[in-house]
């Protein structure tokens, strides 16, 4: 019962907040024009999509036995694998590994959001930075991510002034420049103090054990380059069977993202090495000499057993669909639990297995259909919410 | 009502409109008949080899209309918030008698039902098509059941629904409401075996018949259309509508330069949202009239019985008196003079 009326009261005061109907409109139409103009330019887009869906099909199901290749291959690569069974599992690795009075750089994570990691660490007595300006000014508002890649999409730039004066003890304008350049002085040198650096990523290829990072900003580089130790969190659908095929998503990932090409894409399959004195191959070059990589099942596999409802795991989170969701425009990502409307209501169904959620977000589904136009992989949401439906209605 | 245990987390005004199909075959509850109002003096045959399918939403328009502005009301005060979100059975908790009030609603149903059904009649006499209309025998698809969840009672309904339009010896069906059109031809067919029953949608018997003729609207208008999710993203009929629209002379159709098509923005009345979430479906409503009313159009143009309700709620919401909401049927009957 609470938990239908406090989510109806909090998508209606989302509702009713014209910041939120404002920063949306600006951001629907934005990317819009420049979705149009990434497809045009790259036209090739649209059939290199099909491919990674028919992949996604095939190898979804396969997800255990890939993780497993993943793990040998960087194994082989000198680096640590794990595969974490639920949530918590991957919690303890990842607790165990880090301690306590740890400092940590953490590059933007959805799973990360997903098993409330970074809450974990701070628990554990660790200091924890979100590097990606958007997640930082989140986590300073302690507030939650309301869009998958752009977490402060909500977030006008006198409220950022605001908080960063509050932060630095100086008065700052509401100045986009001033206000970027003040998180990269606050953030700066966090990176070289760090103990830890951490991230999530876009895609892994099994065969090589390679995980892959698309950014803009330059802050997953440095959180998974500066600090001795760096710890991948991984969500085992990311995973794909070839460098190739992770080539193909991630490229599919950024131009439905909106983008033409990231500034920055990242592979990395081990620890920093050097065979540069006497070809004795030595870890911690310059980057670190610990390279972690832990697979979350968290009810994946279980979930990619479901005839429909698997579509869930062909997500690419390049967030195109909540750009078209008309409830999305006005609600951001006060429609979703972990992950945000039509796919967020499977999520919360199926991985989260928060159930009343699930049910408001379900009902919350308009069933308009056209994010199914916009999505990469013709995730058929409708069909997704309606099956959905049917499973709150009937279990 | 339905097996408690089936539906306790189904909003409770999807589980009335679902009792309401399975109890009283019609989404309102109305009772047995008063859904065929709208035909009367048209002196159609209550069978016929092909017939029109009238569907729930045109044929109680008014009463939905009037049932959503409370709801609406309902939504907005202290204790209606809570209400058509809550769990089925706190409403009984709260002592209010939601179906009563849902049933009074109902009753006021008149006069205003139907127009665009009565002129979608013209235009199909009018283009020599002949056709009867089941009238009270008319069921009701039961759509709104797959979508909410219910699918095993949808299945059952099916069969009923096969059943009632087989007896009288029906074979062709031209249907006008999207949804019910996407229910009798894509979603039936899976739950009934040997499904046999042609169906085609109002705008494609019409398309076919004007190819020749002369249409001339009374005066010359900008008209925007809006697709309806159902007919645009399940149906297919996008060019359909447009076609037609351009084909009659003094139209000019102008339209949104991204939102149409498979692209169109929801009204916010979708698979029973209305029902469920009353002030935010207004809230989309408004945001989809003002993306139309950018195209300077006198006339927003579209097809489906609950677009017209929200689109309509959407402009008196944001006190635009100059600019009317019309069904496509309407449209067309004009520009034939019918």
């Amino acid at each position: 019962m609470s938990v239908f009326t406090d989510y109806k009261k909090e998508i209606m005061d989302a509702a009713h907040d014209e910041k939120i109907r404002v920063a949306l409109l600006r951001a629907i139409k934005s990317y819009r024009a420049n979705i149009n103009n990434a497809l045009k330019k790259f036209p090739h887009t649209i059939k290199m999509a099909e491919e990674v869906r028919e992949m996604k099909e095939k190898t979804i199901g396969d997800m255990e036995k890939l993780a497993q290749q993943a793990c040998e291959a960087i194994e082989e690569n000198k680096g640590k694998a794990y595969i974490a069974k639920t949530a918590d599992d991957a919690l303890n690795i990842i607790g165990g590994l880090v301690g306590s009075g740890k400092l940590i750089v953490k590059g933007k994570s959805m799973t990360g959001e997903e098993i409330e990691l970074r809450e974990h660490l701070e628990a554990l007595g660790n200091e924890v930075y979100e590097t990606d300006l958007g997640e930082f000014i989140i986590q300073k508002l302690g507030s939650k991510p309301m869009h998958i890649l752009a977490p402060a999409v909500h977030v006008p730039k006198e409220d950022v002034a605001r908080l960063f004066s509050k932060i630095t003890g100086q008065e700052l304008p509401p100045d986009i420049e001033t206000l970027v350049a003040t998180a990269r002085n606050l953030l700066r040198e966090k990176y070289f103090q760090a103990d830890i650096g951490m991230s999530g990523a876009n895609v892994v290829a099994a065969d090589t054990g390679t995980l892959f990072h698309i950014e803009n900003e330059g802050n997953i580089r440095l959180a998974t380059s500066a600090p001795p130790v760096y710890i991948a969190l991984v969500g085992m659908e990311k995973l794909v069977p070839t460098l190739g095929d992770a080539y193909k998503v991630a490229e599919v990932t950024w131009r439905y993202a909106n983008y033409t090409i990231p500034s920055y894409v990242s592979l990395v399959s081990g620890p920093s090495k050097t065979g540069d004195i006497e070809k004795v191959i030595t870890y911690g070059a310059h980057g670190p000499a610990e390279f972690h990589v832990i697979f979350m099942d968290d009810g994946r596999t279980d979930l990619a057993k479901h005839p429909i409802l698997r579509q869930a795991l062909y997500c690419l989170r390049c967030g195109g669909c909540l750009y078209e969701c008309p409830v999305f425009a006005v609600t951001a990502g006060h429609f979703g639990d972990k992950y945000f409307a039509g796919v967020g209501a499977v999520w919360a169904a199926m991985i989260t297995q928060n159930r009343e959620k699930a049910a408001s977000l379900a009902y919350t589904c308009l069933t308009c259909g056209r994010c199914k136009i916009r999505c990469p992989m013709k995730i058929d949401v409708p069909e997704m919410i309606v099956t959905l439906r049917e499973l709150i209605a009937t279990s | 009502m339905m097996k408690k245990k089936s539906k306790g987390l189904i909003p409770p005004g999807l589980v009335y409109m679902a009792d309401n199909i399975i109890t009283k075959h019609n989404i309102l509850g109305a009772s047995k008949g008063s859904g065929a109002k709208w035909a009367k003096g048209l002196n159609l045959p209550q069978k016929g080899e092909t017939i029109f399918f009238a569907g729930c939403g045109y044929q109680y328009s008014s009463a939905l209309e009037s049932l959503m502005s409370l709801i609406r009301k309902m939504d907005k005060s202290a204790i209606g918030s809570e209400l058509p979100m809550s769990l089925a059975g706190f409403q009984k908790k709260l002592g209010l008698d939601l179906a009563g009030m849902y049933r009074k609603v109902a009753v006021r149903g008149g006069d205003a039902d139907g127009q665009p059904l009565r002129d979608a009649v013209k235009v199909l006499h009018n283009l020599g098509v002949e056709f009867g209309y089941l009238a009270e025998d008319e069921p009701c698809c039961g759509g709104l059941l797959y979508y909410i969840g219910l699918q095993s009672e949808f299945a059952k309904n099916a069969q009923e629904v096969y059943n009632g339009l087989k007896s009288p010896g029906v074979k062709r069906i031209i249907s006008i409401v999207p949804s019910c059109t996407y229910t009798i031809r894509a979603l039936l067919p899976k739950s009934v075996d040997g499904y046999d029953l042609e169906v085609k949608h109002f705008l494609e018997v019409v398309l076919e018949g004007i190819q020749s003729r002369e249409l001339q609207f009374p005066k010359e208008v900008k008209v925007t259309y809006h697709d309806p999710c159902q007919l645009a993203r399940n149906l297919g009929l996008i060019e359909e509508p447009r076609q037609i629209l351009r084909a009659i002379k003094g139209i000019e159709l102008v339209e949104t330069d991204w939102t149409k098509g498979e692209w169109a923005t929801c009204c916010g009345g979708g698979g029973g949202f209305e029902a469920v979430f009353p002030e935010l479906s207004l809230v989309l409503a408004v945001n989809r009239t003002r993306e139309l009313l950018e195209t300077g159009a006198e006339i927003i143009v579209t097809h489906c019985p609950g677009c017209i309700m929200q689109l309509k709620d959407g402009l008196k919401e944001l006190k635009v008196d100059d600019v009317e909401v019309l069904d496509l049927a309407q449209i067309v009957a004009m520009a034939m003079g019918v």
